[in-house]
């Protein structure tokens, strides 16, 4: 009671004030910066308590309807405003599921009040022309620190408008960044902070940097390779992280190769690069190894997993042909967009067609839509299946209409299009009107397979470029400039938004080839730093001041340990001496990589396999056949090389060359001799396998650094 | 209002005094009840309501199981919505629950059931990670779930591995707190008559002796990376924990299932899960602080009748989802009680969402997050209660809404971890066990 009173003496002071509110670009703004429309609340695809709005406000026709003339309009009473239910509600006067979301003196309370005194109209059609945020960016020095956030709209229908107080802000990291009621954002860590605003159907990333030191740093005179180093360097000079040394040829050298091919450099070609004195040699080593027939197996595997590859039962057929096409057309250096266009587009039978199997690997158009988005535009698009996606732009009409492209697909064996078929869209429970998401409808007849994949290899959008640049760099660098690198959406920004730009521009001016990227990454100067650290970028997890460690992995690390001890795997089912990087098929039988944590279908493979490295594939290296096997094998490396009578200095030396692909200096000679040499033959021989033992359980050998 | 500090420390002890407490503390005081009287009752609920757990054993029902069959019927819903299985009465006066549930009936003056679950999130990976973390995932930052919050803070060295998953993780555990910090998975299926756990016998020819060489020499090689990179050495890496493990025979006899008598493995039922449970409760009796069950399948988007009850078809006695973990589940509660593990053994049996109201065409239920229920057991949870409920559909919660984040937040305070204590990120950020969770005071006896 006491409530209803302050709300009407409120009320009073404000009659004067009753201009017309437009309901989409002004009422819309209330419900989202109170959460009415989030999707634990009234957006949810059921809405909640009988009361249904649309995600965040994204369909005004609807918003109105539900909240003017739905429930006989009593959710509106303009003889006493304040008896709305859409105030008495949330103001928490009548009882409201979702608590008090409004207090009765706020702006959005007024608001309202305002608009259904006017008559609750929903007004002219304005549109949104311009739309400005300060700062956008933000660098600052120190911490705390409270940046005023301020947002101007423009419609076309007259000035400037503040919209500050109907702007959404979120904070990616809300420990580090605090925003208050009055969007002020008070800044407690260092670092490259972001913050997102929403307002009506704009998302806009916000940087709010801090340098992780009082102390600038210099980095003007830094050798840049390509445009990569300049925009490295650039961020790392504006949050002033100095940088490592460059790493040494063998690291450089050992670090290119493994992640190029999936392999260690061989001793021959160590020793060719090491007395190689030509400038030109970076350039021409990365150009060799990647005409290698070691480059396409390692490139088909990584390709495989981001499109699920994976035989089906009782048909290998299929899956030969689709791995066999994936191979060739990688080894012949075909552009990705050409490869896209047949994966998005073959037909026919299977076991001939390769790239017909791609919608094979799933089941129906939806997941076909999904897989679309996932491998082509590095979008998950599954949360617009049951309502408008929270966090991106893509709308339910989006999503069912881009899985309605693909409903008329034949999945058996011949892949062919048919006359039927159709998706339901689920807002409407009408057949979905076949789509280019965030585009266009798509009228006719046609195979829109086709319309599709001409979008996404034209210049009209970037998602294809963008998502394969972050993935490569993922590939090079073990992070990618977008994290998860199938989640690219305006509110999830990159850490170098022009480089992933650049990175994208350069892609497609190749000819979408993906040697030619590899390529730039592998010469940059970033790519080339030594993973040593300094005090100041110890902790520099993402801006590449030093390189990162990564485990190799699973498929590498079990060929890597079957190249040092001269002792293929054997894998049931497969011919003898396959490599396990050309075991693309992730149900293919293969224990000990299932151990290490390899890929399946059943995991993200987009994701880090954090599995690795854990207690299990510890306890494997130990105990398990995977490296006692091998050592023990009389027709290993070591024991033909004790067999041949070599000194303890050559064994020590050869496995060193090949583990770590370097030397082993004095001191490590003089300490390994020391501890191995024994005049017993068969205590000298356990101890020289207790030796390599160790090398292949090395944190140096583990890890691509 | 009390101020906001004292609000805090409210919520880090179980037994502490609740919210509805302090408001009528705080009006006390107004009339002269003073601060020194209100921390004297503080300390009163403290000395009472020490947390008790010592270990947990999760039981991780992946996939969601339906709630409508299990822990939440609703006899008197339309057809369409109620199911094909009637409820039936347990040993507490009042509950009921689902008739395939039978042997789970005869314990339930042990369980707390909370039938108030909600969350926003039904998609798998993204709800499973809610649950099992209590933070909603976000691209910044993967959060540790309660097994590795548990181990990390836990720092009991001991030769069996903190965190055991019988018999695969299905996610990553450890998020942030980094790999040290995943489950040790064992492999394999313990119901089967030859079940090990993997690689955790010496390789043939290779003895104690040696390992003990072959660890030393692998010290002078990662001394010599780390001092390369100018990096500390991992205090306890993932080779010394391995070492332990496989030099101790104790690791070995905690493993080994063929030690219980056979009237105790049938009585876990011969199926994987129960035998799961079976090695769960061998493990937490040799002081494993944290075990998680992986029982999978129960994403029922069709044939209730066959997966829930059923398991093929034409089956004359169910063996499907619901009599197996039926039979697992009251085994579990019913030993460890009869053992007096019970009161220090938290059991939660949960997945990672309920399933639609409505059966869709094809005889199933599909995904639905808004309510669903848990069940926690042992630990000092106080058995025989049902917490919440759902409304007459089974499709929101009608009262006492209970999110994953207050789930989060009790399970922590009901095993000794302040909710509030902070963790770091790899760059030296904080981050607090558990952020703005509310204690669910009925669960902390």
């Amino acid at each position: 009671m006491m409530k209803l009173l302050i709300l009407t003496g409120l009320l009073a002071s404000h009659v004067e004030m009753a201009l017309a509110v437009n309901f989409d670009t002004e009422i819309i703004p209330v419900f989202t910066t109170a959460g009415c429309n989030a999707g634990a609340c009234h957006g949810a695809a059921a809405g909640r308590g009988g009361f249904h709005l649309s995600l965040l406000g994204a369909n005004a026709s609807n918003d109105y309807e539900a909240v003017v003339h739905e429930l006989e309009g009593r959710r509106i009473n303009q003889t006493h405003p304040e008896h709305s239910l859409l105030l008495a509600k949330p103001t928490g006067i009548l009882d409201h599921g979702g608590d008090v979301a409004l207090d009765d003196d706020s702006p959005g309370a007024k608001r309202l009040v305002e608009w259904i005194r006017s008559g609750a109209p929903r007004g002219e059609q304005r549109k949104l022309t311009h739309f400005e945020i300060t700062p956008e960016r933000y660098l600052g020095t120190e911490v705390p620190v409270d940046v005023r956030l301020q947002v101007t709209a423009r419609f076309d229908d007259g000035e400037p408008e503040d919209v500050t107080g109907w702007t959404v802000f979120t904070a990616a990291d809300p420990i580090a960044v605090d925003i208050d009621s009055q969007r002020m954002a008070r800044i407690t860590r260092r670092g490259q902070q972001v913050v997102i605003a929403r307002f009506l159907n704009r998302v806009v990333p916000i940087q709010l940097n801090i340098p992780f030191s009082e102390n600038p740093i210099d980095l003007s005179g830094e050798p840049r390779a390509n445009f990569i180093d300049d925009e490295v360097l650039k961020i790392l000079s504006e949050l002033r992280i100095p940088i490592s040394p460059p790493a040494t040829d063998s690291d450089w050298l050992r670090r290119v190769t493994l992640d190029l091919t999936g392999r260690l450099p061989d001793p021959a070609s160590i020793e060719t690069f090491m007395a190689d004195q030509d400038r030109d040699r970076r350039p021409r080593y990365v150009e060799s190894i990647m005409s290698n027939e070691a480059f396409n197996d390692y490139w088909t595997l990584r390709f495989s997993k981001l499109l699920r590859m994976h035989s089906q039962p009782n048909d290998k057929d299929g899956f030969n042909a689709y791995s066999e096409w994936l191979r060739e057309e990688i080894r012949k250096g075909a552009g990705l967009d050409q490869l896209a266009i047949q994966l998005l587009t073959a037909e026919g039978d299977s076991h001939i067609v390769g790239p017909a199997n791609f919608g094979r690997m799933i089941n129906d158009a939806r997941e076909h839509a999904e897989l679309a988005g996932h491998f082509f535009m590095g979008m998950r698009l599954g949360c617009a299946n049951c309502h408008n996606h929270p966090l991106d732009r893509w709308t339910q009409d989006d999503y069912h209409g881009f899985a309605a492209v693909f409903a008329r697909l034949e999945r058996g064996r011949i892949v062919s299009l048919t006359s039927r078929g159709a998706v339901t869209n689920l807002r409407t429970n009408e057949p979905a009107v076949p789509r280019i998401p965030g585009e266009r409808d798509l009228s006719g007849n046609a195979d829109f397979r086709h319309d599709v994949a001409h979008w996404l290899t034209s210049n009209e959008n970037r998602y294809f470029a963008r998502a394969t640049v972050n993935r490569l760099w993922y590939a090079m660098f073990g992070r990618g400039l977008v994290e998860p690198t199938d989640d690219l959406r305006e509110t999830n920004p990159p850490t170098h938004p022009e480089l992933l730009e650049r990175l994208a521009d350069d892609f497609v001016d190749h000819g979408y080839d993906f040697r030619h990227t590899l390529k730039q990454m592998a010469l940059s100067n970033a790519y080339g730093r030594s993973g040593q650290l300094i005090d100041e970028n110890r902790s520099d997890d993402r801006f590449y001041s030093h390189a990162y460690r990564r485990l190799l992995p699973p498929e590498v690390l079990v060929d890597a340990i079957a190249d040092v001890t001269g002792i293929a795997d054997r894998f049931d089912g497969q011919v003898t001496g396959i490599r396990a990087v050309a075991i693309v098929d992730p149900l293919a039988p293969a224990p000990s990589l299932d151990i290490l944590g390899r890929c399946t279908k059943a995991k993200e493979c987009d994701e880090n396999s954090n599995t690795a490295g854990g207690l299990s594939s510890q306890l494997h290296l130990l105990n398990g056949e995977l490296i006692n096997r091998k050592l023990t094998d009389k027709e290993g490396r070591l024991h033909q090389m004790i067999h041949d009578s070599k000194s303890d200095e050559q064994i020590i030396r050869q496995f060193y060359l090949l583990a770590f692909s370097r030397m082993p200096i004095t001191e490590e000679l003089h300490h390994w001799s020391n501890r191995l040499s024994d005049s017993d033959a068969s205590e000298r021989r356990s101890k020289l396998e207790d030796f390599v033992w160790s090398l292949l359980n090395s944190r140096a050998f583990l890890e691509n650094h | 209002m009390a101020n906001p500090n004292m609000h805090t420390q409210f919520h880090r002890r179980c037994n502490a005094i609740s919210r509805r407490d302090m408001v009528r503390v705080g009006s006390l005081t107004a009339l002269g009840f003073g601060l020194v009287d209100w921390y004297r009752l503080q300390a009163q609920a403290e000395s009472q309501g020490r947390p008790r757990a010592k270990s947990c054993i999760l039981l991780w029902l992946d996939g969601g199981p339906s709630h409508l069959e299990t822990f939440d019927l609703k006899p008197d819903a339309p057809l369409e919505v109620r199911g094909p299985f009637q409820p039936i009465t347990t040993n507490v006066n009042g509950i009921q629950i689902s008739e395939l549930l039978s042997k789970t009936a005869t314990v339930c003056d042990k369980l707390a059931i909370v039938r108030s679950m909600t969350s926003p999130l039904g998609e798998h990976g993204l709800a499973n990670q809610y649950l099992l973390t209590g933070y909603k995932p976000s691209p910044v930052l993967q959060y540790p779930q309660f097994g590795s919050v548990m181990t990390h803070l836990r720092n009991a060295p001991s030769v069996l591995p903190p965190y055991v998953t019988i018999p695969e993780n299905r996610t990553t555990s450890s998020g942030f707190l980094g790999s040290s910090f995943e489950p040790f998975a064992t492999g394999g299926d313990p119901s089967k008559p030859d079940f090990q756990v993997r690689d955790l016998d010496f390789f043939p020819g290779v003895d104690s002796k040696r390992i003990q060489r072959r660890r030393e020499f692998l010290a002078d090689l990662d001394s010599v990376q780390a001092s390369i990179e100018s990096r500390n050495l991992p205090s306890d890496s993932a080779f010394e924990k391995a070492y332990r493990l496989v030099t101790s025979s104790e690791s070995k006899k905690a493993f080994d299932l063929s030690d219980e008598p056979a009237a105790v493995r049938s009585r876990y039922g011969s199926k994987m899960f129960g035998q799961s449970c079976l090695l769960a409760r061998r493990l937490v009796e040799r002081g494993v602080p944290f075990v998680s069950v992986m029982n999978t399948g129960w994403d029922t988007h069709e044939s209730l009748v066959l997966k829930l009850r059923d398991g093929y078809s034409g089956a004359k006695v169910g063996v499907g989802l619901i009599p197996t973990f039926d039979q697992g589940f009251s085994a579990l509660i019913s030993d460890l009680a009869e053992r007096g593990l019970l009161d220090e053994t938290l059991v939660i049996a949960m997945g990672e969402f309920g399933r639609t109201p409505k059966l869709n065409t094809r005889g199933g239920r599909d995904h639905w997050p808004r309510v669903f229920s848990a069940v926690l057991a042992g630990g000092g949870v106080p058995g025989g209660q049902v917490i919440g409920s759902s409304d007459r559909v089974g499709e929101s919660p009608h009262d006492y809404p209970v999110s994953p984040n207050d789930l989060a937040h009790t399970i922590y305070t009901l095993l000794g971890i302040d909710p509030h204590r902070e963790l770091y990120t790899t760059d030296g950020r904080p981050v607090p066990v558990n952020q703005g969770g509310k204690l669910v005071r009925e669960l902390c006896g």
